[in-house]
Parts: C-alpha cells; sequence; structure tokens
C-alpha cells in the first residue's frame, strides 16, 4: 500500500497495486503546473487507487482536452491527473507520495521543451517528445 | 524584464530586476507544494516584482511559522514563497517563468528531506538543511 498526502493534509489517498512508466517530463504544461523544473510522474490504475479524506478538497483543472490535473484547493499541493480518453489510468505526481513507490524515474520526455536555466545531469533516456513519436 | 505566468494564464507577473540565490530545495513542504522531486526558487526584490495580472486568483497558505506560499485557484500553479521577515523580497518558483532569468540554480538544501525515488546527479553543492542553519 502506498500513501500519499497533500502538503496541508486534508486531502490523503492510497494506492493499491504497483506504479508504472515512472519518468521526469518537461513540457512547458507540466513544468507550469507544479511550477518546478519538470514534472516526475508515473501511471497508476484507476481501480488501484483511492481517496481516503478530502477528495471535495481536490480542484480540477483541464489543462488540455480531456486532461484534467487536480490539486488541493487549500494549500495547492499537485495531486493527481486524470484522462477522458484512458480512464482506467491515471497520472500520478511523485511529489505527493509519502512511502517510497519503488518505481525510479526511468526516462526524460520533451526535452525539447527543458527550461533554459536547468541542465538535465543523470544518464537516462532523453527523448525530444513523447517516445513514441 | 522577466516574465512569468501560471498555467492557466490568469496570474501574470513581471520582473525589472535581477534574480538571485536559485536554489533546489529538496524539503517535504516544496516536494508536496509542488508535487514534484523538487522546488526550486530564486529571488527578486519586491520592488522590482509586479503583478500584471490575475491578483483575485492568487491563493496564500501558510505552510510554516511566518512562510506564505501561493497558487493559483484556478489552475493550482505554484507561484510564490514569501517570509513575513522579509517583505523586501519575493522568491518566485522559477517553473512558472516564461522567458531566461539569466541566473541558474547554485545548490541544493533541505537535501536531508530529498525524495528517496530522486537521485542527484549534478556538482551543485549540497546543504543538508539550509546553509548556515544548525
Amino acid at each position: 500500500m502506498l500513501r500519499g498526502s497533500c502538503l496541508c493534509g486534508g486531502v490523503r489517498y492510497e494506492i493499491a497495486g504497483r506504479l508504472a512508466g515512472a519518468l521526469n517530463c518537461h513540457c512547458s504544461m507540466c513544468r507550469k503546473a507544479h511550477g518546478a523544473v519538470f514534472r516526475s510522474r508515473a501511471g497508476v490504475r484507476a481501480s488501484d487507487f483511492r481517496w481516503v479524506q478530502g477528495e471535495d478538497l481536490v480542484t480540477w483543472y483541464e489543462t488540455s482536452p480531456g486532461t484534467h490535473r487536480g490539486f488541493c484547493r487549500v494549500c495547492g499541493a499537485k495531486l493527481l491527473s486524470r484522462f477522458d480518453f484512458e480512464p482506467k489510468w491515471h497520472g500520478l505526481p511523485l511529489g505527493a507520495l509519502d512511502d517510497d513507490p519503488g518505481v525510479r524515474p526511468a526516462m526524460h520526455v520533451f526535452v525539447n521543451y527543458k527550461a533554459p536555466w536547468y541542465e538535465i545531469s543523470d544518464n537516462l533516456p532523453r527523448h525530444p517528445e513523447w517516445p513514441n513519436k | 524584464m522577466i516574465r512569468a505566468s501560471c498555467l492557466c494564464g490568469d496570474v501574470r507577473f513581471e520582473i525589472s530586476g535581477a534574480m538571485s540565490g536559485a536554489s533546489h530545495c529538496h524539503c517535504s513542504m516544496c516536494r508536496k507544494a509542488h508535487g514534484a522531486a523538487i522546488g526550486t526558487y530564486a529571488a527578486v526584490q519586491a520592488s522590482d516584482f509586479r503583478i500584471v495580472a490575475g491578483a483575485d486568483r492568487i491563493t496564500r497558505y501558510g505552510s510554516s511559522a511566518g512562510i506564505v506560499r501561493t497558487f493559483c485557484a484556478r489552475c493550482g500553479s505554484t507561484l510564490q514563497w514569501l517570509r513575513e521577515s522579509k517583505p523586501d523580497v519575493v522568491d518566485v518558483a522559477l517553473g512558472i517563468l516564461d522567458d531566461d532569468p539569466g541566473v541558474r540554480p547554485e545548490r541544493h538544501i533541505y537535501v536531508g528531506s530529498k525524495a528517496p525515488w530522486h537521485e542527484i546527479t549534478d556538482r551543485l553543492p549540497q546543504h543538508p538543511t539550509y546553509p548556515g542553519a544548525k
């Protein structure tokens, strides 16, 4: 069981299964949404994810058609993404986890859009766009 | 002039002076607030910082004594880190910048609180907490 929670503690979630596809995304939307150099995320099966507390505090913003990013309206912590086109999977920002997810980011994606003030220094694969393209 | 804006574009800032002290912060509060591996901030004098649009969208959260973190109420973008003891300084989350700030992160702070799933691989100085703190 993996636990996660927002900064103020109003929202808590639990994940019963394994995370998949952990990566660092440098796209401008992820950088803006998180106010960070990149977003570290993994995929979580919707059936494995459960809000334990404070689901009513989660504000959803549709950042591109069908993609909704959720954050705590009290403290602003970034918590989850859900997709109208892929309802069986959610996108999980790793920063709100309270437990070690076991998985590690395995690649950088959308590095074409990387912040000019940041240099990638690890040896993970770097994809200019999404790897399927 | 350095411009910044949130994801939805409602909140917009302009920075007319130089930014300084850019740092990667690994503290658990930054990680939670950003939902990210690190929070990266640089400081600007409040007199050089201007809210161009969306002041009513800026939501304040007091994350610890004397510290306020702000985010956009509509899209959730993390915006600022503010100290009540230093009202003349604004720390801006670099992820929301639209322009190159010129400065580059010069250190890692609070690496004692680093996420277990994130490895630091650059050669910047690493501080267990805040430089100079006990």
